[in-house]
């Protein structure tokens, strides 16, 4: 115990995100190249200019909530049912049972970077409560959420920045280490980051890190527009790395994984998590010196940056690349894991998904796979990431199979 | 654990006793707190049953922050006093512009204040049924630039990454009331990991809005009382009913020791082991017998190999709700059982002074905490006349306590269930 050179192998993925709920399914859907990203749709609003999404199918979230004892779910966002799936899935691909007490596990969360409950909350109490000069009564809104008890008092708690955290523990009764973030590409890091640095330090024997988060509100994704995050001309496709790329789709999902260290776990083949550098800014990330098998990497939809980002990309010198979030959308929350997972079932099955659309590359910088998945040896591979806000992220993958 | 040492080398805060850290400890140590009568902006007919808050006054602004970019810049107030905080810690620290380049920001938020002015936009001219989204969204761009939904949750540590130059991770926590406590054990932890040598760690925070603290009114987390006025905030004390808000924010340098001294440093404190953990419980209560509290210490006191008599204080969460004081005393008893160190154990309570600042509380806490080690100089839990009979600690009631703190804890319990739990230690050159 102790020794810093310990490598951390994923022992269990679980994920779900648009166009798969569990490993195997997201799978398939990049292979296919099926996209999860369908037209936006609410019941609540609707948008012309934004009009598509990577949305998870109402029939998923019910079987979701499956997963989420009763007694937790009035606690729960949608987001955070989906991160409760997420992490089941993890915990039993792995084969481990918090309950079973035999190991000692720590907790990492990140949660998307809007968690402002919808204000869907409030409608029916904003319209009751209409009136004044400047439309709304405060009087009678604050009698009616004080006195009658209008507004669900729970809603404080779903708006918790670590109501993921909360519940997750709950649902597997954890009761080790806990560190809860609240940003994507850089809270995937953070995350990744500590839950790494504890096994390797031995306090604990098993990491569930876990993400979740939607954008599926109206502010939230008019707020991602006028950021320029996300296209605003009708896309209903998103083309990252294509020069016929029309701007971001917004995403929702969880995904979840259970690290441990290489040594405590049965002979195999198994994908190590190696080094993790993380920058303020993309270009100044430092990639790994030698050259991968493969890269999985996010693009913007937008042309004249992607073209940019292939080139500093490129310094990884791949022989093959790949992006899922031509099936995804942009993930507010997980986007560092669900690449993580893309990159471990690269490597576990020696093939490469292609990324899904993709037909005019922006530059020939990066040996996207397109059209159909392509075999290849693979041993290595770096995952790169980055936030709105320039922040890089970059993960070095090993395959081994020591039986 | 090995490692490089970690010291804390800038102190800033902005509470409800002002706007620097000195004026905050030397009203705590006269045993003074700023809670009075507050009533939410959207309230004026003190209706509102939560009469008492600890707000920051804007009153006791020092000219010399007149001109900080804080208050020109679209932000929610809470990033508003956690960058002059931040700003403080490295006015405080001597740090030039140049060491702050290589160095991490790692700040913690809270729950978002939903501005009813951007809830007002959903109502449409025509009344339908519930509010009209359609017509929200083709007024989206009214939305407040200064409130919640225009302010991605990593913004105060954007802002201050951004204006210091910091290059290194910028982090943003998120673990409700733990998490000023969380960015500090973070950025102690990063720092003698030896992956940066530097940080400016901590948070900000305010709840003081009509839904937020509605909510925590209507959960019966926030007290209603009225019989004891403005000195409410009575942790451990047998008629303490609920937490009381405050807002604010805190920021500490922490730094490498040796790079510290390379420059000519004093340190306040040196932090020496950090420990969080989960309860397990329940998402709205702490577990009864202070389970995941006691872990959340013992892990800290392992992770700085320190054993448990060599404890002097313990700044305590302390919220003066019914269930986290007496659960809290029974981990510190859990902890410090071996011959009964809990009875010569220090417990003091700062949210008596300056309120709860929710995801922010840690970090003056913290900053308390290392100036207690600095100093030998407890703040008091005031407020504490009549202990409960299951509070039964030296809760260093009313008064400040000259005695020596060689080694102290600074907890933080956030809703959810997240545990930490910091190990701070006098400096001394040589260990």
């Amino acid at each position: 115990m102790g020794a810093f050179t310990q490598t951390i192998a994923i022992a269990g993925a679980g994920c779900v995100l648009p166009g798969g709920a569990g490993v195997e399914d997201f799978w398939n859907s990049l292979c296919a190249g099926r996209s999860g990203i369908v037209p936006l749709q609410s019941s609540l609003f609707h948008g012309n200019r934004v009009a598509a999404f990577g949305q998870i199918p109402e029939e998923v979230r019910q079987a979701c909530r499956q997963d989420v004892p009763r007694n937790l779910q009035r606690y729960c966002t949608p987001a955070v049912v989906l991160g409760v799936a997420a992490a089941r899935q993890a915990l039993q691909e792995a084969g481990v049972d918090p309950r079973q007490g035999h190991l000692r596990f720590g907790l990492y969360c990140c949660q998307g970077g809007y968690t402002h409950p919808s204000l869907d909350a409030y409608a029916e109490l904003l319209q009751e409560c209409r009136g004044g000069d400047d439309g709304l009564d405060l009087r009678q809104l604050s009698a009616r959420v004080l006195e009658t008890r209008a507004l669900d008092p729970f809603l404080v708690l779903k708006s918790l920045s670590n109501g993921l955290s909360g519940v997750v523990s709950l649902a597997f009764d954890l009761e080790g280490e806990c560190n809860a973030y609240m940003q994507g590409v850089a809270g995937n890091q953070a995350a990744l980051r500590e839950a790494c640095a504890a096994l390797r330090s031995g306090r604990i024997d098993a990491a569930l890190v876990v993400a979740a988060g939607s954008e599926l509100d109206a502010l939230a994704l008019a707020e991602l527009a006028r950021a320029g995050i996300i296209g605003t001309n009708g896309a209903r496709a998103f083309r990252p790395f294509d020069l016929d790329g029309e701007g971001g789709v917004a995403g929702e999902g969880a995904a979840a994984l259970l690290l441990r260290r290489s040594e405590d776990m049965a002979a195999g083949p198994r994908v190590a998590i190696g080094t993790i550098a993380a920058q303020a800014e993309l270009a100044a990330l430092e990639l790994p010196g030698e050259p991968v098998d493969l890269l999985v990497c996010h693009g913007t939809g937008v042309p004249a940056v992607d073209r940019r980002l292939s080139a500093v990309l490129a310094r990884s010198r791949p022989r093959h690349a790949t992006c899922a979030q031509p099936v995804t959308g942009l993930l507010s929350a997980a986007p560092g894991l669900a690449d993580l997972i893309v990159a471990r079932s690269s490597l576990l099955r020696q093939c490469v998904p292609p990324v899904a659309g993709l037909e005019r590359p922006v530059s020939a910088d990066l040996p996207f796979v397109t059209g159909a998945p392509q075999a290849a040896r693979l041993r290595s591979c770096a995952v790169v990431g980055r936030d709105d806000n320039g922040f890089g992220a970059c993960y070095r993958l090993d395959y081994a199979d020591a039986r | 654990m090995n490692g490089a040492r970690v010291v804390i080398t800038g102190l800033g805060a902005v509470t409800g006793f002002g706007f620097t850290w000195q004026r905050m400890w030397s009203e705590m140590l006269r045993g003074s707190h700023c809670i009075r009568p507050w009533q939410p902006d959207e309230v004026s007919d003190g209706s509102f049953p939560v009469g008492f808050a600890a707000p920051v006054d804007m009153a006791l602004l020092p000219p010399h922050l007149d001109e900080h970019p804080a208050w020109r810049l679209p932000l929610e107030k809470r990033s508003r006093y956690g960058w002059v905080a931040a700003s403080q810690a490295v006015a405080d620290s001597g740090l030039d512009a140049a060491d702050l380049r290589e160095a991490a920001v790692l700040s913690a938020s809270g729950a978002p204040h939903h501005m009813l002015d951007d809830m007002r936009l959903a109502l449409a001219e025509e009344p339908g049924a519930g509010a009209d989204w359609a017509y929200l969204m083709r007024r989206a761009d009214r939305v407040h630039a200064g409130g919640s939904l225009r302010q991605a949750s990593d913004r105060l540590a954007r802002v201050i990454a951004g204006h210091f130059g910091c290059e290194g991770p910028v982090v943003n926590i998120s673990s409700a009331c733990a998490g000023a406590a969380q960015a500090i054990g973070n950025a102690f932890q990063m720092i003698r990991r030896g992956e940066v040598e530097l940080a400016l760690a901590g948070g900000a925070d305010s709840v003081l809005n009509l839904d937020t603290m509605g909510s925590l009114y209507l959960l019966g987390a926030a007290t209603s009382e009225q019989r004891f006025g403005a000195d409410l905030c009575r942790p451990f004390d047998r008629h303490r009913s609920g937490l009381v808000a405050g807002e604010g924010g805190g920021f500490v340098v922490l730094e490498r020791l040796d790079r510290a001294l390379a420059r000519g440093a004093t340190p306040y404190a040196e932090v020496v082991g950090y420990g969080s953990s989960l309860d397990g419980y329940k998402v709205t209560a702490p577990d009864p017998q202070g389970r995941g509290a006691a872990l959340a210490m013992q892990a800290a006191l392992d992770d700085a190999g320190l054993d448990p008599q060599q404890v002097d204080l313990i700044n305590a969460h302390g919220t003066s709700t019914p269930l986290n004081d007496v659960a809290e005393t029974l981990a510190i008893k859990t902890v410090f059982a071996r011959d009964e160190h809990y009875r010569r154990l220090a417990v003091s309570a700062n949210k008596s002074q300056f309120g709860h600042l929710i995801a922010a509380a840690g970090a003056p806490e913290v900053i308390v905490t290392a100036l207690s080690c600095r100093e030998d100089r407890i703040t008091p839990t005031v407020n504490l006349h009549e202990p409960d009979g299951d509070c039964d600690l030296d809760y260093c009631a009313n008064q400040a306590v000259h005695r020596s703190v060689e080694v102290a804890l600074s907890n933080s319990f956030g809703f959810g269930g997240l545990n930490t739990s910091l190990a701070l230690r006098k400096y001394r050159r040589s260990r």
